[in-house]
């Protein structure tokens, strides 16, 4: 590996950054990038190298890790297949999407309109009826009391279709719901198996994990039993980086329980860009 | 109320959000689905889960049901006499035939 910070140029499988003014931030996001901020020559890194990066991490999920680390070794699961399958029948699956949308609001707005009219008609003829009992001049309102029926007539009509159109667009979406609901069962035996793909990689490397717990600074207990770990992320870093084929380096920022660039590369077993 | 039915995982943890933070407005949760009150508050959380999931948001306006007012007396009796009866294993169609009971087809082509 090669680092050149500031037209210097360092080398080899442990490189201490001290004293440089880069810092960890800057030396994790230049690992493998096609734009580095500094230039860090090294192989590219793999999906395990993702998780201890940068040690201490920030956020460390121990399983996920481990699956990776279990990967890199060449493990796999006997629930991969199942999760390919499952996988790729939810990619073809196509849940068709329906405007239900457009076809409620006309009903709405014919609704309202329909309401609107049957008002004004009711009102006209309340207006026609009390100018009769005045035998006042009917000849105006009689126009608009007829106007306002034919529309009304009309607003009914068109009610009346909205509603059928609705009612034929929710029969669609109601069948749209079945590969809705199909595609949500995928998507839950996706995740199932995902985890379950994750506990068995995660379990035939547990041995490993225990051996690297112990080689690794820090206080950690693990049980024989998968899973049952009981101390803090940076110990199960710690560890992890250990027992994953690591190429590319990892950033060791400021762990105060390492001392020092080449104490760090001979625990992690792996090459090393050292922060101060 | 409000029925709201999700149908992916992604609406399905809003929606479990939602019952979280707005408990008050929710009436019932019921896995993937809850009951909403029917409140503008109700409205406005249903819209905003359709808003953020589309299609893969479900919501039904419901209401109780009465089956003395939305029931003929028919069914109501064929139902309970059929819980009543003797043989366990008797499909309905058979523990029909022959007596006043509605057919499950001609239930099956009328609306309540």
């Amino acid at each position: 590996m090669r680092v050149i910070v500031d037209g210097r140029s360092y080398e080899g499988r442990v490189i201490d950054l001290t004293g440089t003014d880069v810092s960890a931030a800057t030396a994790v996001e230049s690992v493998g990038a096609t734009d580095p901020p500094i230039h860090v020559d090294c192989p590219v890194p793999g999906d395990a190298h993702e998780h201890v990066r940068r040690l201490p991490p920030e956020t460390f999920d121990r399983r996920a890790a481990l699956a990776a680390a279990a990967r890199a070794l060449g493990h796999a699961s006997p629930a991969r297949s199942a999760l390919d399958e499952a996988r790729s029948e939810l990619a073809d699956l196509s849940a068709p999407s329906v405007d239900v949308d457009a076809a409620r609001r006309r009903v709405a707005e014919t609704g309202e309109k329909e309401e609107r009219l049957r008002e004004r008609v009711a009102e006209l003829r309340g207006r026609l009826q009390a100018r009769r009992e005045i035998d006042a001049d009917t000849t105006a309102v009689e126009a608009q009391l007829n106007e306002a029926t034919s529309r009304l007539a009309e607003a009914e009509t068109e009610r009346i279709a909205a509603e059928q159109a609705l009612e034929r667009a929710e029969a669609v979406a109601r069948d749209a719901r079945d590969s809705r609901e199909r595609r949500l069962e995928l998507e839950d035996r996706v995740a199932n198996r995902e985890r379950e793909i994750r506990r068995d990689l995660a379990a035939a490397v547990w041995d490993r994990f225990r051996a690297a717990i112990r080689s690794v600074p820090g206080t950690a207990t693990v049980g024989a039993a998968p899973g049952t770990y009981d101390g803090d992320r940076v110990t199960a870093a710690l560890a992890v980086a250990r027992l994953a084929p690591l190429d590319a380096p990892v950033v060791v920022d400021g762990l105060d329980r390492i001392d020092g660039a080449e104490a760090a590369a001979s625990i992690l077993e792996a090459p090393v860009i050292y922060i101060g | 109320m409000l029925l709201v039915v999700t149908y992916s995982r992604a609406a399905r943890t809003t929606l479990r959000n939602v019952r979280r933070t707005h408990e008050s407005a929710v009436v019932r949760e019921l896995g993937r689905a809850a009951l909403f009150e029917e409140t503008e508050l109700g409205a406005f959380l249903a819209l905003r889960l359709r808003a953020k999931h589309g299609d893969d948001v479900q919501i039904e306006r419901t209401q109780p049901f009465n089956e003395f007012a939305a029931v003929r007396e028919a069914v109501r009796d064929a139902a309970e006499a059929y819980e009543d009866r003797e043989a366990a294993s008797t499909p309905y169609v058979k523990f029909a035939a022959g007596t006043d009971h509605p057919d499950p087809d001609s239930m099956r082509g009328t609306d309540l």
